[in-house]
């Protein structure tokens, strides 16, 4: 019997892997709106974002007056992304279930890579979505114009800014499986994005050791990028902003990925993985 | 003397919602309107395989569930209307992983429980180490419960349970999961509590236990009492179906069938093994039918031919068998 | 009948607090957490000057305590629900409130802990002047105003077991009081039809009397006046409370879902 050519095995492995991916993507997917009534999670999708953004855009035009309202919208608009990117993902790759299936998925062939991408899909997407509804309240309650703003230019912010806090999601929820503290991990990370990532305090205000840790979180270059872009500047002039925005997101998600397989082998060496 | 557990038509309808968009409900009869009596001091049994409405039925009288219908009293208070003077005298075990907080020790855990049933100080103290003597946890008390084994879980139940010195107990399936070892020594503490004239309700499934155990056993089946009685008696009823049992080299479904159709079997069940199959036959001729039934078994090699005794586990199969049948026909 | 549950109390107490010191959680929610939110807020507040120092204190200690209160007050008896306990404590001669109880004045203690945390960052860290003028009537209102919000938490507890999607919201409620209280900024900066919402919540005057006695200007009036809305909301809240745990707890027996994970 004759093996077909190498450009059809190309195919079918390639399309075994994109099967992987979506499979992880559903099953995230499912966990996320199979057990929640979906006027519940639409009402937490906008009533916590809600709360966050008026309380601090609120404080900050008490604190600096009702001109920086769009600065604070912006930046926790932003961040809220956080939500989806920081707690969705690493539950979807820290959580007990998905540990307790991780036995058979590594004594298969399955692409790593794919499996372990799969699971940050729908909190891409759904950080996506939050950011967006986040700054159609902003602009609502008339604390942003948007006037100035190329709309495609943001876009590609967000969805950029969203993928890179995503791939820190991934890097701690594999931390998650090693520790197992996976809330104390989440909140941790969530509270000092909020801190450090320039959506309260401008970044260039705090110590300078703190600046560092700020230039090497996801979401910084981000929300600077969508401030100018709201502002009026071209794509051309974040550009820069954002390359640094992805080749983060890039590195978390290199290391991440790193430091599953490392899980893994670990896990095989240890005889652990029935741990979970 | 009045009975210490008095029920009267218990019913219990579980409703549950399905799908998520267009929410349809489902209702289930766990429990279809059951009376049975328990006399003071005695030991109970409620028999059945598993969703047959045995945890429903001693959730309704330990007063965490509300009945449907019908009603229930534990030493003449009601279940429902008088549930604050039930809940000081009896004790009950759910078991399992659950149930205990695993972050404490055995002993901080009996320590919290014996605070909330109000117990004195005083009488705790002597309680405790006493209980954990009696069931082996005593040198194991410091460690967090997180660390116990399933048995340890278990025994720590039966010890948490006893710490208001209750006069009705609730055991459910209290040896389920367990290793044999682990098993034997729960139901030793069961016969010693008996000893001690309390008043013991045990659920279970193991026909075994039951029959050990009990003074009298109702069988339970989809949400209905099929039948109450004394093992002895219950035996008694499947009395008249000897059990012939053959060990042949193989057999064929359609010998099976064969058998199954003679009109004086009632039940044809079979065990395979490796190296041979065991055929059971429910007969009420016993021995007498041997001759016959060989003869619908020549085919198959026989290697062993034996007739025993009903046990309650017969019973059961008939007593099940035929609750079915009417239910059906 | 207060000594006879005093026991239980205690006893659930102790329970909650070996139970929340030996959880990593616990050191976050105590210390970070209330740290990274007042460095915020004195971060955000820095341009207003050295005497917010004390406002932002009070300010960022009272959301600490709400949030405490709402997570581990909120998470009472759903928390015993997810570790399989419940049906254990339901069925028992001390009533479920008392549990309850002790395990707020638990999370209570927790949250004080964190009240202190940002009073000593803004003096310590940022150097602000933390004085407060009038220190009897400020520890009074501190004292009534900590058990009526105390009385608020035990509602949170029944409330949650009623209803699985209520807790969805438990998350999307913590700014609301945070906004609607004024810790951090007045109140005047929202609608006027929020008012009312405002007014109704104990810790809205406890923050209004704090922020006053600290800075000298609480007025015997004031004091009179907020101290029984703090008083009056408190027992309310009590009713409330006592009212949703009867209710809750039948329900829970009728639905059965006391043994749900």
């Amino acid at each position: 019997m004759l093996s077909p050519p190498p450009s059809v095995l190309l195919m079918q492995r390639l399309w075994i892997n994109v099967q992987l991916f979506s499979q992880g993507a559903v099953l995230s997917y499912r966990a996320l709106f199979a057990w929640l009534r979906p006027a519940t999670f639409i009402a937490s999708m906008i009533f916590f974002p809600l709360g966050q953004i008026m309380f601090f855009t609120l404080l900050g035009i008490y604190a600096t007056g009702a001109q920086n309202a769009s600065f604070f919208l912006l930046g926790n608009a932003m961040q809220i992304t956080a939500s989806s990117g920081i707690f969705g993902v690493t539950m979807a790759i820290g959580g007990e279930r998905w540990a307790g299936t991780l036995m058979y998925l590594f004594g298969s062939p399955a692409n790593r890579l794919a499996i372990f991408t799969g699971r940050a899909a729908v909190h891409i997407l759904n950080g996506f979505v939050e950011v967006l509804l986040g700054l159609a309240w902003g602009w609502l309650l008339g604390w942003v114009d948007f006037s100035r703003t190329d709309p495609l230019a943001l876009g590609l912010t967000i969805l950029i800014a969203t993928f890179s806090t995503a791939a820190l999601g991934l890097l701690l929820g594999c931390l998650g499986l090693i520790t197992l503290n996976i809330m104390f991990i989440n909140n941790l990370i969530y509270f000092l994005l909020l801190l450090f990532s320039g959506a309260n305090v401008p970044v260039s205000s705090l110590p300078q050791w703190m600046q560092y840790i700020s230039w090497a979180l996801p979401l910084t270059r981000g929300i600077q990028a969508a401030r100018e872009i709201v502002s009026g500047a071209h794509v051309s002039q974040v550009a820069n902003l954002l390359a640094g925005e992805l080749a983060i997101g890039m590195m978390y998600l290199a290391v991440g990925y790193l430091l599953f397989r490392f899980f893994e082998m670990e896990a095989k060496r240890r005889g652990t993985l029935e741990a979970f | 003397m009045n009975a210490a557990v008095q029920v009267s038509n218990l019913r219990r309808v579980y409703k549950s919602h399905i799908g998520a968009f267009r929410r349809k409900v489902k209702e289930v009869e766990a429990v279809k309107g059951i009376s049975f009596e328990v006399e003071p001091g005695e030991l109970f049994g409620v028999l059945g395989p598993n969703g047959a409405g045995k945890t429903t039925t001693v959730k309704m009288l330990t007063t965490l569930l509300i009945p449907t219908s019908g009603t229930a009293t534990i030493l003449g208070y009601d279940v429902v209307k008088q549930a604050d003077a039930i809940r000081p005298r009896i004790g009950f075990i759910f078991g399992g992983e659950r149930g205990l907080y695993w972050r404490l020790s055995g002993l901080d855990n009996l320590k919290y429980f014996s605070a909330l049933y109000q117990i004195d100080p005083a009488i705790s103290k002597q309680r405790i180490p006493r209980l954990l003597e009696l069931v082996g946890l005593a040198d194991r008390a410091n460690e967090k419960v997180e660390g116990y084994s399933r048995g340890m879980k278990q025994r720590l139940h039966i010890a948490r349970t006893l710490l208001n010195d209750p006069e009705v107990l609730f055991l459910d399936e209290p040896s389920i999961g367990l290793d044999p070892v682990a098993a034997r020594e729960i139901r030793q503490v069961v016969r010693d509590l008996r000893e001690q004239n309390k008043t013991i309700l045990l659920t279970t499934h193991y026909m075994f236990e039951a029959d050990e155990l009990c003074r009298r056993i109702a069988v339970i089946n989809h949400g209905a009492i099929i039948a109450l009685d004394t093992p002895a008696n219950l035996k008694r009823f499947a009395r008249d179906l000897a059990v012939v049992e053959f060990q042949v080299n193989r057999v064929t479904p359609q010998t099976v069938e064969r058998l199954k159709g003679l009109p004086f079997v009632d039940a044809v069940s079979v065990e395979e093994r490796e190296q041979n199959s065991l055929v059971i036959v429910q007969s009420p001729r016993g021995s007498e039918a041997v001759p016959d039934l060989m003869a619908q078994l020549n085919g198959s090699a026989i290697q062993k031919v034996s007739v025993r005794e009903p046990t309650l586990e017969d019973a059961y199969v008939r007593l099940v068998n035929q609750a079915d049948e009417t239910e059906d026909g | 009948m207060s000594l006879k549950y005093a026991r239980a109390v205690f006893a659930a107490f102790r329970m909650t607090y070996l139970s929340l010191v030996m959880d990593s959680f616990f050191i976050f929610a105590t210390l970070l957490m209330p740290l990274i939110y007042a460095l915020i807020a004195f971060g955000i507040l820095r341009d207003k000057g050295a005497h917010y120092g004390i406002y932002v204190a009070i300010g960022s200690g009272l959301a600490g305590l709400w949030s405490t209160l709402l997570f581990g007050s909120g998470n009472a008896i759903t928390s015993e629900r997810w570790t399989g306990t419940l049906e254990n404590i339901a069925a028992l001669p001390t009533p479920l409130w008392v549990i309850v109880f002790g395990k707020t004045l638990a999370s209570t203690l927790q949250s004080l802990l964190s009240m202190m945390v940002s009073y000593l960052l803004g003096w310590l860290v940022f150097g602000y002047p933390l004085t407060i003028a009038q220190l009897p009537e400020f520890f009074g209102v501190l004292f009534f105003g900590i058990l009526s919000f105390v009385a608020l938490g035990l509602m949170l507890a029944p409330a949650f077991l009623l209803n699985p999607q209520i807790q969805q919201f438990q998350n999307a409620m913590e700014y609301p009081v945070y906004i609607l209280c004024g810790f951090l900024f007045p109140v005047a900066l929202l609608p006027f039809w929020t008012t009312p919402l405002s007014y109704v919540l104990s810790p809205f005057w406890t923050a209004r009397a704090l922020q006053s006695a600290a800075g000298g200007t609480l007025t015997l009036d004031q004091l009179a006046f907020d101290g029984a809305m703090i008083l009056a909301l408190g027992v309310i809240y009590l009713g409330i409370a006592a009212l949703l745990f009867r209710v809750v707890l039948r329900k829970a027996r009728v639905d059965a879902t006391l043994g749900l994970q």
